[in-house]
């Protein structure tokens, strides 16, 4: 369980880098896509067919963020419960705190720019404390079953 | 197995069903029956007034809302039969589209008629596996003639047909489109425009139906401009209907504007405003008068931006969207609404939120109405003559275009701000975030009503609630084994 522990955070850090790259490719495909005579409206982004094929990128931050992520953050913190890594469920619950923030962030955004700003700001502290989450994980020599830590955590 | 290591495992295994438990409640709470009548959904919403002794609510009770029909002795002036089809199909410009068609083509036939007039409309369903039905969307017409699959009728199934009867109102520009998976089928196709022409109509007078087609903004299914000729000194009307998800704007080079017409009512007073942008929220209506200079320069009116209807010979340069915008609020002149808001016999509100949840059993980021998720919305609940004021918030982060079938409503107040200019009827409101409306109807057309926000996808995922007549029920069905989707 530790292993699933592990690679959950490892593949949340990986999320949010996948998020960042979605989101910028798809602002270039839109620049490059006006600069061409596109026009860019509400009903366009409304409408169900991708007018430039960079329009992707934005509907796999969607779902990535949307649901994904947050999927993989409860499954993080409940294989904390059971991975027995010293520290893992408080490590656990902050990258899930921090995916919280950054999806109400993120969806405040639409209405609210500035909750954008610091979506990206916050992109960047939820990598981070997700990278962390992995990196620690049997850096501290855990011994095989004693039971007076068992009962500490 | 220690019993230290026991219980921990107990305590983790409570803990992720302490997680996990909440999840699965909620999304088996949001699935909805395989059938399910409109009258069972949400909770009855009275707005102060009385509950009424055949509320129908429940389900039972009741006139049946097929009796409101539109005179069926009465012959047709106006006789269409629309066929419609699930195919792969040109526009004008060219562009296949992987889509819907009436008679053929995308838009479908405009549909011409005077005031007065009958018009019959008989649709016929070639081969739309899932079904379909024609919403006269604008038009007060008679609950049963509405076009809503599951409430006012059963979706009509390929080689069944259906026919529409509907006096025209008072002159306007109104449409028709599909409410039946209607985020699917009027995105892709199932729509036209209809148009109930003024006893003297201008001497030019252009429809300019906009819709995306596959990210493509189109004028009457074109992808190019729309060119109409105009001599000097004659007086265009362009009738703008925005079939989209979205509000669009348009504006006017070349020469002033007026706005004579908003959602199929005349605007009492209008001023000629140049520089200015208009916007047109989805499912609205603007009717645009334009009187050509007379040395004979052409105009161009730009309908959101990458598309125009030029009118005269010439190519008009194109401008960038004026930064003013018209606000509908203060334009024109006033004149009697023919009731008094201010004598409500029910006032309701109308909140637009959004949080995540479960509807239908999907999870997602979800619209709420007064904080509720559907199917657990409010019921209006009027009585025949009432007057209605309404609350419209919009505190959900992104525009909602709500659309109020059956009725036309007028605006009191924005944001607290007075409406001075003349009466703003509309069935479809642009309300942004952040937005405050008050607004106020006689409910004089019994049935049962929808009244939804008309980004289709919004209303799919459960931006609707109805607003219903005491006394009155409806026979039909909606859930995945009627086959009645009305969004």
């Amino acid at each position: 369980m530790r292993t699933v522990y592990k690679v959950l955070a490892y593949v949340i850090a990986a999320e949010v880098v996948v998020q960042a790259m979605m989101i910028a490719w798809a602002v270039a495909g839109l620049g490059a896509w006006v600069d061409g005579g596109g026009v860019f409206d509400k009903s366009v982004m409304e409408s169900e067919q991708v007018p430039f094929t960079e329009v992707a990128g934005i509907i796999v931050h969607g779902i990535n963020g949307g649901l994904l992520i947050p999927v993989l953050a409860l499954l993080l913190l409940i294989s904390s419960f059971f991975a027995k890594v010293p520290g893992g469920i408080r490590f656990g619950g902050l990258v899930l705190a921090l995916v919280a923030v950054q999806m109400t962030l993120g969806y405040a955004g639409h209405g609210l720019p500035l909750a954008g700003l610091l979506h990206g700001g916050n992109a960047l502290l939820l990598f981070t404390a997700a990278l962390y989450t992995a990196r620690r994980v049997g850096r501290e020599a855990v011994p095989a079953e004693p039971a007076s830590l068992a009962a500490r955590v | 197995m220690p019993r230290t290591r026991r219980v921990r495992l107990a305590v983790a295994v409570t803990a992720t069903l302490l997680i996990v438990g909440p999840f699965a409640w909620l999304w088996q709470d949001s699935r909805l029956p395989r059938q399910y009548s409109i009258m069972s959904m949400g909770y009855a919403d009275h707005g102060g007034g009385a509950p009424g002794h055949h509320d129908g609510h429940d389900g039972h009770g009741g006139r049946d809302i097929t009796t409101l029909v539109t005179d069926r002795d009465r012959p047709a002036d106006v006789a269409v039969t629309l066929t419609a089809r699930q195919e792969r199909f040109r526009l004008a410009s060219g562009r296949t589209v992987d889509g819907y068609t009436l008679n053929g083509a995308s838009p479908g036939p405009t549909i011409t008629a005077r005031a007065g007039q009958l018009v019959e409309v008989r649709l016929v369903n070639d081969n739309v596996r899932a079904g379909i039905t024609l919403h006269w969307h604008g038009v007060d017409v008679p609950n049963a003639e509405d076009g809503v699959a599951g409430v006012t009728q059963d979706a009509v199934r390929p080689g069944a047909e259906h026919v529409y009867r509907f006096v025209a109102p008072a002159p306007g520009t109104f449409w028709y489109h599909s409410h039946q998976v209607s985020h699917e089928q009027v995105a892709r196709g199932l729509f036209g425009a209809l148009v109930v022409l003024p006893p003297d109509p201008p001497a030019v007078d252009v429809v300019a139906l906009t819709h995306v087609y596959d990210g493509v903004r189109t004028i009457n299914g074109d992808s190019r401009d729309l060119r109409v000729a105009a001599g000097p000194g004659t007086v265009v009307r362009v009738r703008l209907i925005n079939s989209d998800n979205g509000p669009t704007s348009a504006w006017v080079a070349g020469a002033p504007y007026r706005v004579v017409a908003v959602d199929g009512t005349e605007v009492h007073g209008p001023t000629p405003v140049a520089d200015t942008s208009l916007l047109v929220t989805a499912g609205g209506r603007a009717d645009l008068e334009i009187t050509m200079p007379d040395r004979g320069s052409p105009v161009r009116v730009q309908v959101g931006g990458g598309l125009s209807v030029v009118l005269g010979s010439g190519e008009p340069p194109r401008v960038a969207q004026p930064a003013k915008v018209l606000d509908l609020l203060g334009y024109g002149t006033p004149a009697a609404l023919g009731f008094d808001p201010g004598a409500a016999d029910r006032t309701f509100r109308y909140e637009i939120g959004r949080r995540p949840g479960f509807v239908a059993g999907r999870p997602g980021m979800f619209w709420t109405i007064n904080g509720h998720l559907y199917p657990d919305v409010p019921m209006y609940t009027v009585a025949e003559g009432d007057v209605v004021r309404m609350t419209v918030v919009n505190t959900s982060g992104e525009v909602h275009p709500m659309h109020l079938h059956g009725h036309h409503a007028v605006v009191l107040s924005r944001d607290g701000v007075t409406a001075t200019g003349s009466p703003w009827w509309f069935d479809s409101l642009n309300v942004g975030d952040g937005e405050r409306y008050e607004i106020a109807f006689v409910a004089d057309n019994p049935g049962v009503w929808a009244d939804h926000c008309h980004n289709l996808k919004h209303a799919a995922d459960g931006l609707v609630a109805h607003l219903m007549y005491a006394g009155y029920t409806t026979p039909f069905l909606l859930g995945a084994a009627t086959g009645n989707s009305p969004e």
